[in-house]
């Protein structure tokens, strides 16, 4: 079935079956690789993309369900000033050790950012519960999204 | 010589013919057996379909399902066409044992006499002999006397046959026939009175299928409830439900995951229909407010400033595939907004699918993409109480709290590595 999905500002034409995950249909047919697959089952936020704003897992999200909503994805994540403050503050302090979460780190700490520019910890500790990473870079990952804080306010 | 080869020719044509209804009755009776969901008790996971040995609990202790291949040692080879039926419709085995009404035969008593011959002719015929012996029961001595099960049915179990109802039509009637008989779908979504009886067996009393609570799972309502039943579902609605365990309102967990696998995918679109017919039929037990959405949820949500309890869970834990329009994307992924499971009075299914997950939904042999994960590990018991309170008091969804004893309940009796044996478990 075709469908015509709206992915970093383009209108993109994919003929997939319905039941296709967003995140098949951004790595394999649009060849977007930035968002990752982590484990398939909603447990690491590794295939975390943007939905109207909203971070979403890619890989539970049928492609019927998508519609005229705006996908996002770690590729575009430099074109909003939330998004650029957040890719700042994670070159400074070198938040990524081998990586492969960072792209799902990333999507949902400028989401957070995006509605709640001052966070708290345990802001941060809800709204990035659903990101796991291996290498346990939690302390930065934090300390970044405070610096991308004091970014926003200067 | 020309008359020899006539002969031989006729007879041959003759016996294919047989042969052919012979294998016509066989497959009837397979897709009877499926109807019936026979396997679903008969059989434990990695063995022989339909050699038993599935352990059951009941209020009187451990029971377990017997060995219905046709082997003439420990199954039922021996069994005559009369034999059969009377294990079948009314209970009794062949040695005049009355057996536990753990076997729905209350509910197959409304078979026709037709069906039951085409299923022993299946299961005599085609289903492969497993020399298995049946494991004994753990019942108390004092309990295990089976002639009081003779008062137990003749105080509850239905008499035999079905009596088509003249003022509905031949849809509705063997919808009916196949809810309230082969499906046997009272065992587990009619409540059960003192003596563990189904509290009805048809479509004339309102506790029929009214929904109960079995093995920590709240088996639904499936009457024209509104809120907490099908009330707002239509035929196409309960048909694409059975086919695939999923639809816009709802998605299957627990043992009805396993119906649909082994049972409903594989009933026609016409049997289907006529289940369907019939269960938008059963009036709903009580008058709700029908269930209306409210987006006051989501846009806290959006904005990052919900605060109600167990908001910033959700957000954290279950947003990101149930959106925070809680409408997710059905049919695959299931809302949560106005689904009955959530709005059901008893939280049992909702906490128990937050904790355990769903298992694999495979319908004709096609796995669903989409799957509820466990958090059991991740969440505490309170938090699985504030976010399971948030969702029922979200998107216009008005369903009572739910307290962490509920869930810390719920969630030792559902330790994997219990072997506790529950009642009616399937698999
Ligand atoms: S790949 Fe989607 S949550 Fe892990
Ligand atoms: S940086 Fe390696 S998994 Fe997070």
């Amino acid at each position: 079935m075709q469908y015509v999905i709206e992915v970093n500002g383009t209108a993109r034409r994919v003929d997939v079956d319905g039941e296709t995950p967003l995140l098949w249909v951004l790595r394999d047919k649009l060849d977007l690789k930035g968002t990752k697959f982590g484990c398939g089952a909603a447990q690491c936020g590794a295939c975390t993309v943007h939905m109207d704003g909203q971070p979403i897992r890619a890989c539970q999200t049928p492609i019927a369900s998508v519609g005229t909503a705006r996908i996002t994805t770690i590729e575009a994540i430099g074109q909003t000033p939330v998004g650029q403050h957040v890719q700042a503050a994670w070159i400074e302090l070198d938040v990524p050790q081998c990586g492969y979460c960072q792209a799902g780190q990333i999507m949902s700490a400028t989401a957070l950012l995006t509605h709640t520019p001052a966070p708290t910890d345990h802001d941060i500790n809800d709204a990035m519960s659903g990101n796991l990473c291996r290498c346990a870079t939690y302390t930065r990952i934090r300390a970044a999204i405070k610096r991308a804080a004091d970014l926003g306010r200067t | 010589m020309i008359r020899l080869s006539l002969v031989a020719t006729v007879l041959a044509s003759l016996l294919s013919v047989a042969a052919a209804r012979a294998e016509d009755a066989t497959a009837r009776g397979e897709y009877l057996a499926r109807a019936g969901d026979c396997v679903a008790c008969h059989s434990v996971p990695g063995g022989k379909a339909f050699a038993g040995g599935l352990k059951m609990a009941t209020p009187v202790g451990t029971i377990a399902t017997t060995n219905i291949t046709p082997d003439p040692e420990t199954g039922i080879g021996r069994y005559t066409l009369d034999d059969f039926d009377r294990a079948l419709r009314r209970g009794v085995a062949r040695d005049g044992h009355h057996l536990y009404p753990a076997m729905p035969y209350p509910s197959y008593a409304v078979m026709a006499d037709d069906d039951v011959r085409a299923l022993y002719d299946y299961f005599m015929h085609a289903v492969p002999p497993v020399r298995q012996a049946n494991l004994p029961s753990d019942i108390p001595s004092h309990l295990s006397p089976r002639w009081p099960l003779a008062v137990w049915n003749a105080l509850f179990a239905p008499s035999p046959g079905f009596t088509p109802n003249p003022g509905h039509d031949a849809r509705w009637n063997r919808g009916a026939y196949l809810v309230e008989g082969l499906g046997h779908c009272g065992a587990c979504h009619t409540p059960r009175g003192w003596a563990w009886q189904e509290k009805s067996f048809g479509a004339g009393d309102p506790a029929f299928l009214a929904g109960a609570n079995l093995d920590d799972w709240s088996a639904s309502n499936l009457r024209r409830n509104v809120a907490t039943g099908l009330g707002t579902w239509s035929e196409a609605d309960i048909i694409a439900f059975l086919k695939t365990g999923h639809n816009t309102h709802a998605s299957a967990y627990g043992s009805m995951s396993e119906v649909i696998a082994n049972s409903t995918s594989y009933l026609t679109d016409d049997d289907l229909a006529a289940i369907a017919a019939y269960l938008v039929s059963l009036p709903a037990t009580q008058a709700e407010t029908p269930w209306r959405y409210d987006p006051a949820t989501a846009t806290a949500l959006q904005s990052g400033h919900a605060d109600a309890p167990g908001a910033r869970l959700y957000a954290g834990s279950c947003q990101a595939c149930h959106r925070e329009t809680g409408a997710a994307a059905p049919p695959y992924v299931p809302p949560l907004a106005g689904n009955p499971t959530v709005l059901d009075a008893d939280p049992a299914s909702l906490i128990n699918v937050v904790l355990n997950g769903t298992a694999p939904l495979v319908a004709k042999g096609r796995p669903d993409a989409y799957r509820m994960p466990q958090f059991r590990a991740q969440l505490t018991n309170r938090q699985v109480a504030e976010i399971v309170t948030f969702m029922r008091a979200s998107w216009g969804n008005q369903a009572p709290a739910v307290t962490a004893d509920e869930v810390a309940a719920i969630r030792k009796r559902t330790e994997p590595s219990t072997d506790r044996i529950v009642p009616l478990r399937m698999r």
